[in-house]
């Protein structure tokens, strides 16, 4: 019992690493190619050689990048909204959700039906009348207008997220604390919330991504290069036949990078260990 | 009782206020159009006409037609929804067990969601080029098979283009199906296995069901956004190619929109999308039972 | 209140401030700053803003932009979009500004003249198409079709196949793109319009033979790539895998950057017609906003003079080898003593200026499918030829509901 036992652990384990590699490899090999373009001298897309560094590799597009484009503005430009977006979306979405999880009221379901219909419309025909309301409220070139806009946009698969989540935690954790003599908010903030870790951080990582990586709705918005985020910034490398590939290459990697130091940051929450069995008693 | 009450309203409220300002105005304006005649002529002086818009797209025979592109649209939604989920799931069930360097995978399994789109879209544009591309590359050199013509044909572009947006989708997914199985406690595992249940039995009747509750809203958007997701189509097929076979049917809206300036065409048929999803929606929350807790 | 302060500061800096929305090409940028921050010197009290906007985006963005009261003061671009500004009344007309003598001063296709208003001045001319070659490849570039198909069979024997594939393309270039076919449908004596300008004209026997050279190129003579998208071609021609391109002035200058010993020549003759291949050809200039106020306008006119001047379109020549647009210019010996510009004047000569009509988007349209079915083998050119007339007479109809 014991030897096969081993033996299948093995096997798993085997299959396991055999898969991760396989689709790693899947995952880096267009990144890698990026990685060839933002090296390769004379912006240039593709490359009809298979080399594995570009023969004549040069960092010139990352000196380029740093020195003559406002990179570092856009990025802190970015920075600024996304943390706002991502602080707002946690708050927001964590209550919301919890609400629509634990209790009953009218409406309940029809909010919540409510807040899936408004993905459904395609985005390119709210922007023309979305302009037009950010005119008249003088949110044009303004933080706040975005911050509000991407909100809107990412709070609907948060709360959906963050209630699923909840869902899954059983209610007589309440019941007992409550018994213990916790106000709801406290059972709320002190037991509920650490359990739900896992979904906070999907909830702040797609916040996080939906405002660090929107282009529509800024393009409308920020009508001042100044004020220009990332994804604009990237779009002025591009011009229909004369896209500016090397810059544009060091840049998109330069903007992972602050995505997945976060995913770092996080996943340790993702991954919390903090499941039901642990709290139990 | 009713401050009870008052804590369920503060709770939802900023939220609902966020989300009418921001999407249900814009929704309102757009339902006016789609019965106007908002176009080039007419950009400041349209008026209401009715059902006209509607008419035209469900009847006119255009190339191609609505039907066509609208069957099209289901199966790049069903066939990119179908792999997200299936990938994510597996791969989170992989990287949840404890194995070395886990977190060095993680970190690379999330990169296809972190790269910005534009560029590897064209770049995957690029590998699918019948002579020069990596894939025919490695199909021909390392599986011996011969070169697809993956963007003149009709069927091996709509390949290419689901290919394409399934490397992206695929860690999103994943990401949530590792959350999804952290609040799977641990002894419901232990019951089983003390019973001797096998890895497909503890699948089925314990992890599945468990991470139903995130991974449906999940689904059900995922099914949502792909089904309007133009970015990638409209990038990897360069605009449709080969001649218009590979449009789905929210680039129509574009194509209306931002070439021809018909605008109310374009709110017509955005609102007949809206209406198929809603409809979607509806059907597939009343069958998971969504809107209710698991307990 | 409070709210009307913002509003009467943002009046006040109004109109000592400028804004251009463009979609220039880094290149052209550069200089345009350049430009702009010697203006300021001057006139200190004014504020040059300028903001790039990518072509297709800077075309909806400012006619929504325009519409909605707000917007730039100047947008730059080609003339294309002349057409759907005016018909969306987002433009005003130019010529009350300028004299007659002023306007003499340029060449005439530098002035876009649309339903009998001016709209753009232009300061360069240019987005037409070109042949280009490696010079390592070919020394005396083609003159006729006969020869470009000959000298292109010869440099691909010359260079050997591997695995049936030649390891030079003789020509390689954007063939999926109408834009880049439109030059051999000139070649045979075609056009997109009729004499009126906007009833299409594509369903011709030269649109038959122009399709039908086209694809022969390929399946016949071999002597272009199986798929050869922009960015392919670009690949090609600087891994240095084809010896000729035809590509657009914009990217010439790549091309030298790259360091490979490039030439620039009119592109060949069909020797059947007698009939340049002649490109579409665009000047890019300035419109002037219709939300500008009377009284700003007079500075705006101001600085559009000093940017259209004979000093700045000098400086752009000279910087990134474009065509003025200033008559006087075309003696000076920086343009004279150039190859690359004297070819792309010579091309821009024999070209054909790109219809501003908003009928053209619908043709482009309808071109598309049916010419890319043609390249697929899904079509033969005599149907296709039909369809495309089909398709943009609806398209048309559509557009003008």
């Amino acid at each position: 019992m014991a030897v096969q036992n081993k033996r299948t652990i093995f096997l798993q384990r085997l299959v396991s690493y055999a898969v991760l590699l396989v689709f790693a490899v899947i995952s880096i090999f267009p990144i890698w190619q990026i990685v060839n373009i933002s090296l390769r001298p004379g912006n240039q897309l593709l490359s009809t050689v298979l080399e594995f560094i570009p023969s004549n590799a040069t960092l010139e597009n990352y000196v380029r990048l740093l020195s003559e484009r406002d990179f570092f503005v856009w990025m802190g430009n970015s920075a600024l909204i996304s943390i706002a977006v991502t602080l707002s979306g946690v708050a927001l979405a964590s209550t919301a959700g919890y609400a629509f999880s634990r209790y009953q009221f009218i409406g309940k379901k029809f909010g919540l039906l409510t807040l899936l219909t408004t993905q459904m419309f395609p985005a390119t025909m709210l922007l023309l009348p979305m302009y037009i309301m950010l005119i008249n409220l003088e949110l044009i070139n303004s933080y706040i207008g975005i911050v509000i806009v991407y909100s809107a946009t990412a709070l609907p698969f948060c709360i959906w997220t963050m209630k699923g989540y909840y869902d899954t935690i059983p209610p007589t954790l309440e019941e007992a604390a409550s018994i213990d003599g916790c106000s709801p908010f406290m059972t709320f903030y002190k037991v509920i919330l650490p359990l739900a870790a896992p979904a906070l951080v999907i909830t702040a990582l797609f916040s996080f991504m939906t405002a660090w990586s929107e282009y529509l709705v800024a393009a409308q918005i920020l009508q001042d290069s100044e004020l220009w985020t990332l994804p604009l910034g990237l779009k002025s490398f591009e011009a229909s036949m004369s896209t500016e590939w090397g810059l544009y290459g060091a840049a998109s990697l330069i903007v992972m990078v602050p995505v997945v130091v976060l995913f770092l940051l996080l996943s340790r929450y993702l991954i919390s260990g903090l499941t039901l069995g642990s709290v139990k008693g | 009782m009713s401050s009870r009450k008052w804590f369920v309203a503060a709770l939802i409220a900023p939220a609902i206020l966020v989300m009418a300002f921001v999407v249900f105005y814009p929704f309102i304006y757009n339902v006016f159009l789609a019965f106007g005649n908002m176009n080039l002529s007419r950009i400041r002086d349209w008026e209401l006409v009715g059902f006209r818009q509607f008419v035209k797209i469900f009847t006119e025979p255009s190339q191609p037609g609505f039907y066509v592109i609208f069957l099209k649209t289901v199966i790049w939604t069903a066939a990119n929804v179908f792999f997200h989920v299936v990938i994510g799931v597996f791969l989170a069930l992989i990287l949840n067990q404890h194995l070395q360097g886990r977190s060095a995978f993680r970190t690379l399994l999330i990169l296809p969601w972190a790269i910005p789109q534009y560029i590897v879209a064209l770049t995957w544009r690029g590998m699918f080029n019948y002579e020069y591309g990596s894939i025919n590359l490695i199909i021909t050199k390392y599986l011996g098979l011969p070169a697809v013509e993956w963007l003149k044909s009709p069927t091996e572009a709509f390949l290419a283009i689901i290919m394409t947006n399934v490397w992206l989708g695929f860690p999103f997914m994943m990401v949530i199906a590792l959350g999804a199985l952290q609040s799977i406690p641990h002894e419901l595992y232990e019951a089983a296995d003390i019973d001797g249940a096998k890895w497909h039995q503890k699948l089925r009747a314990i992890t599945l069901p468990l991470i139903r509750p995130v991974m449906i809203p999940a689904i059900t958007l995922g099914v949502i956004w792909t089904f309007n997701n133009l970015n990638i189509v409209w990038l990897v097929s360069n605009g449709g190619e080969p001649s218009d076979n590979t449009h789905i049917l929210v680039s129509f809206v574009y194509k209306a929109a931002f070439n021809f300036y018909s605008f109310s065409n374009a709110a017509a048929l955005s609102l007949i999308i809206f209406f198929i999803l809603l409809a979607f929606s509806l059907f597939f929350m009343k069958k998971s039972r969504a809107t209710e807790a698991a307990y | 209140m409070a709210a009307l302060v913002p509003a009467c500061r943002q009046k006040h800096s109004d109109s000592e401030r400028i804004v251009i929305w463009h979609q220039m090409r880094p290149d052209e940028r550069v200089i345009l700053q350049r430009q702009l921050t010697r203006y300021m010197e001057v006139y200190s009290a004014i504020r040059v803003v300028e903001l790039y906007k990518e072509t297709e985006e800077l075309r909806s963005g400012f006619v929504i932009a325009s519409i909605a009261g707000q917007g730039p003061d100047l947008v730059y671009g080609p003339s294309d979009p002349i057409g759907i500004y005016e018909t969306t009344k987002t433009i005003k007309p130019l010529e009350p500004y300028f004299s007659t003598e002023y306007l003499g001063q340029f060449s005439a296709s530098a002035l876009t003249w649309y339903n009998n208003h001016l709209y753009q001045i232009a300061d360069k001319i240019g987005n037409h198409l070109a042949l280009v070659y490696n010079k390592k490849y070919l020394e005396r570039p083609p003159t006729n079709d006969r020869e470009w198909i000959e000298i292109s069979k010869e440099i691909q024997e010359k260079h050997g196949y591997v695995a049936g594939r030649p390891n030079v393309y003789g020509l390689a270039w954007n063939y999926t793109e109408p834009f880049f076919f439109i030059p051999f449908l000139t070649g045979f004596g075609g056009w997109v319009f009729e004499s009126d300008g906007v009833t299409p004209s594509l369903n011709s026997a030269a649109m038959v033979k122009a399709l039908r050279f086209v694809r022969d190129l390929r399946d016949v003579h071999k002597i272009i790539p199986n798929e050869s998208d922009y960015e392919i071609a670009d690949a090609l021609f600087k891994d240095q895998k084809a010896a000729m391109m035809i590509n657009g002035d914009w990217s010439w200058a790549g091309y030298v950057q790259k360091g490979i010993d490039v030439g620039i020549a009119p592109l060949p003759m069909i020797s059947e017609t007698g009939l340049w291949c002649a490109p579409m050809t665009s000047p890019k200039g300035y419109s002037l906003s219709a939300n500008v106020s009377p009284e700003k306008t007079e500075r705006i006119i101001r600085l559009l003079r000093f940017l259209l001047s004979e000093e700045n379109q000098l400086e752009t020549v000279r910087a990134i080898m474009t065509a003025p647009t200033l008559r006087t210019l075309y003696n000076r010996t920086e343009i004279t003593s150039n190859p690359i510009i004297m070819n792309s004047l010579l091309q821009i000569e024999r070209g054909r200026p790109m219809p501003v009509v908003p009928e053209m988007r619908a043709v482009w349209d309808a071109m598309r499918p049916a010419y890319q079915a043609v390249m697929g083998g899904a079509r033969t050119p005599e149907q296709a030829a039909r369809d495309m007339q089909e398709l943009a007479v609806k398209k048309i109809r559509d557009m003008n509901e």
